[in-house]
């Protein structure tokens, strides 16, 4: 779970810029840069899975282990999902409503109250579904189930990441 | 490079940060394809840019503050050209005027960030310079992108991101054969703060507080934060300086070196030593009416940005005089011809700030030019209108070497062997959003000519059908205040001829 947002996002990101760079040098230094980025994806996701194990150690021991695994899969993919939002305003011009700059302009504190709006939408997204997998066993299976699909779709991705290994290699010789 | 000036699209972003390691695709201390024999006994070659100095921003040149006092004191032992045009408003097609010796509309680097025409990978100064060691350096990435056309013919290109504060080392390291893709895939990767996005969700955040680590201790001295390239890239002009200076006296000689230092283009960040030097000195411009392309940016933006830039100068001058110091201390200088000089200039009147402007008055393209013969201990004052393209001749020439055909400019006096011609035509052209092989349809382009100096706008929107021409006493209205264009029927429609036969010249490749 891990590595499926990290790599759809180096994926998406990563074709997105073939073009420029094939334009500007060739289509070999192009897969160049996408082999590059499906490394870098391949070592973050390495980071980001030692770190949820390390969270594992913090989870209580009353839940059984398949729960506390979905519960670290929902948080890693919830964070993934917001640290994705948080760059939609570069990549596709997303801004907050007019009303809510307004709002914020007007304010007394606008930082703290954009801090607090930000904490107050992102504390519900993580918290209940949380809360949903350790308590609904529906929720539970659901996202078992999500996992071992996208689990299945991670092996691809760790194909790909072999050949931009092997491509990086050549690319070094 | 204007993407600090407005808001860049997607693609130009992501060209500017391909760019921005792009510029490592480099033979770096390797020897290139095209690697150069240096000739024992020759000349060194040091050109200097300095990227967005105005000359009218200058003190040497007669501007009310004294931006740029230790320039004056070795303008006494320079030959300085008081009427130097460069060829065009912004980094690509000034740069490339210099390094080609041609204007925009032979170059075609006339877009944003973009690149010469295909001939000139062959037409340029490094390969004109083939019998010399040829090494160089920019901090501005657009004019990498025309460095990188040129590697060829480069010994060293030095990456930019070595005069960085906190660069990515070990990328380079690393990935050592392979350092250029390598190093866009990193800046695509962890660098969120170039482009807004980076391929990375996590890392890049903790990334930034590492880099922002890096440079803290650095920021007392910049009390309106690091001189920077965009997002944080930050660089320090004395860095640079050093690196150059204690490099120097190591490349094979002859050498020719171009080195473009970003300082004093925008963003505006001196150091604390000069920060408030100009705040309350009371001076005020002359006003000027708002043009017809004003950004609308009101008088007192104006002058704060003025004096903002105005501060940066002084960095500027601190930072030469250093270079100087080490060219003199070591030796070098009687054996360097030293050139300093810019890419384009800057306003901050009109309602316009910086370069971003179809607008090209003075202050835009009028920039200064010193030259430094080896050993030379005399001032001389040259007031002939002179252009960036004879730049390439010029320097060829005081080197003993052969000015190629395809040189568009002259040999500056006092180096040309016959007196200038005073009816010589010099021009200036912006063309940013003409299509590049396509006959320039929208554009600003002026002629200078003795004492007058033509402007003339076409194909712009704001214009609805129109064209703008203006005509300027460069003499006796100096600021361009006085649009004579009726009022000297005669020379101006001269002046329009000439400048529209000439347009139908170079368009014709084109049509």
């Amino acid at each position: 779970m891990c590595a499926f947002p990290l790599h759809v996002w180096t994926i998406i990101l990563a074709l997105r810029d073939f073009s420029w760079v094939t334009e500007r040098t060739n289509a070999w230094d192009a897969i160049g840069v996408i082999s590059y980025g499906m490394v870098f994806a391949l070592i973050e996701s390495l980071v980001v899975f030692l770190a949820a194990v390390l969270l594992g150690f913090l989870v209580s021991r009353q839940w059984d282990e398949g729960r506390r695994i979905a519960l670290l899969s929902v948080l890693v993919l919830i964070t993934a999902l917001w640290a994705m939002t948080s760059q939609l305003y570069f990549l596709w011009g997303v801004s907050l409503p007019e009303q809510m700059m307004r709002f914020l302009a007007q304010s007394e504190h606008p930082v703290r109250v954009l801090y607090a709006t930000g904490l107050a939408l992102v504390l519900p997204t993580v918290l209940i579904p949380a809360f949903l997998v350790l308590k609904s066993n529906k929720v539970f299976h659901f996202v078992r189930e999500l996992t071992e699909r996208l689990s299945l779709l991670t092996m691809f991705y760790l194909v790909l990441d072999a050949g931009g290994l092997v491509i990086v290699v050549v690319r070094n010789l | 490079m204007e993407k600090m000036n407005r808001p860049l699209d997607r693609r130009e972003f992501l060209k500017l940060a391909g760019l921005l390691s792009l510029s490592y695709a480099i033979p770096q201390f390797g020897v290139a394809p095209g690697a150069s024999q240096p000739t024992p006994g020759g000349q060194n070659v040091l050109l200097v840019v300095f990227d967005a100095l105005s000359a009218y921003h200058t003190s040497l040149y007669g501007y009310h503050r004294q931006t740029m006092p230790n320039l004056d004191q070795l303008a006494e032992r320079a030959i300085v050209y008081h009427n130097h045009f460069a060829g065009g408003n912004f980094t690509t097609p000034g740069t490339a005027s210099l390094l080609t010796g041609t204007l925009p509309w032979t170059h075609r680097a006339i877009n944003h960030n973009g690149t010469v025409d295909g001939s000139f990978v062959k037409k340029n100064i490094f390969y004109a310079f083939r019998n010399h060691y040829r090494i160089a350096y920019s901090h501005n990435p657009l004019v990498n992108t025309l460095l990188f056309q040129f590697t060829q013919d480069l010994d060293e290109f030095i990456p930019r991101e070595r005069l960085f504060l906190a660069r990515d080392g070990f990328i380079q390291t690393l990935f050592k054969t392979d350092e250029d893709i390598a190093t866009v895939s990193w800046a695509r990767t962890i660098k969120r703060r170039e482009e807004g996005y980076a391929y990375s969700l996590f890392l890049a955040h903790l990334y930034e507080q590492y880099r922002e680590g890096k440079v803290a201790n650095f920021k007392p001295f910049f009390p309106r934060g690091l001189p920077n390239t965009g997002g944080d890239n930050y660089f320090l002009l004395e860095q640079a300086i050093d690196q150059l200076g204690g490099q120097l006296g190591a490349f094979p000689q002859p050498f020719f070196g171009y080195f473009h230092f970003l300082p004093p283009h925008y963003p505006y960040k001196t150091h604390r030593d000069f920060y408030g030097k100009f705040e309350r000195d009371g001076w005020m411009p002359v006003e000027k009416p708002a043009d017809l392309f004003s950004q609308e940016k009101s008088t007192k933006t104006l002058l704060k940005w003025r004096i903002w830039y105005d501060e940066y100068l002084l960095y500027v001058d601190r930072e030469f005089r250093r270079l100087f110091d080490y060219l003199e201390a070591s030796g070098l200088l009687e054996n360097t011809w030293v050139i300093f000089t810019s890419d384009h200039g800057e306003m901050f009147e009109r309602g316009i700030s910086g370069h971003i402007t179809p607008v090209l008055h003075q202050p835009v393209i009028r920039v200064p030019l010193l030259i430094f013969k080896p050993g030379r201990e005399t001032r001389e004052d040259v007031y002939t209108p002179t252009s960036a393209i004879d730049m390439l001749p010029t320097l060829l020439q005081v080197t003993g070497q052969e000015i190629p055909d395809w040189a568009e400019g002259v040999v500056l006096p006092p180096f040309a062997p016959t007196s200038p011609d005073p009816e010589r035509s010099l021009y200036t052209v912006q063309a940013k959003h003409n299509e590049k092989y396509a006959p320039l349809t929208r554009a600003t382009t002026t002629i200078v000519k003795g004492r007058h100096k033509l402007l003339y706008f076409f194909g712009y929107d704001d214009l609805v059908g129109r064209e703008r021409i203006e005509l300027y006493d460069l003499e006796e209205d100096p600021q361009e205040l006085n649009d004579l264009y009726l009022a000297r029927k005669e020379v101006g429609a001269e002046l329009l001829d000439e400048l529209r036969a000439k347009l139908a010249d170079v368009n014709k490749p084109y049509l």
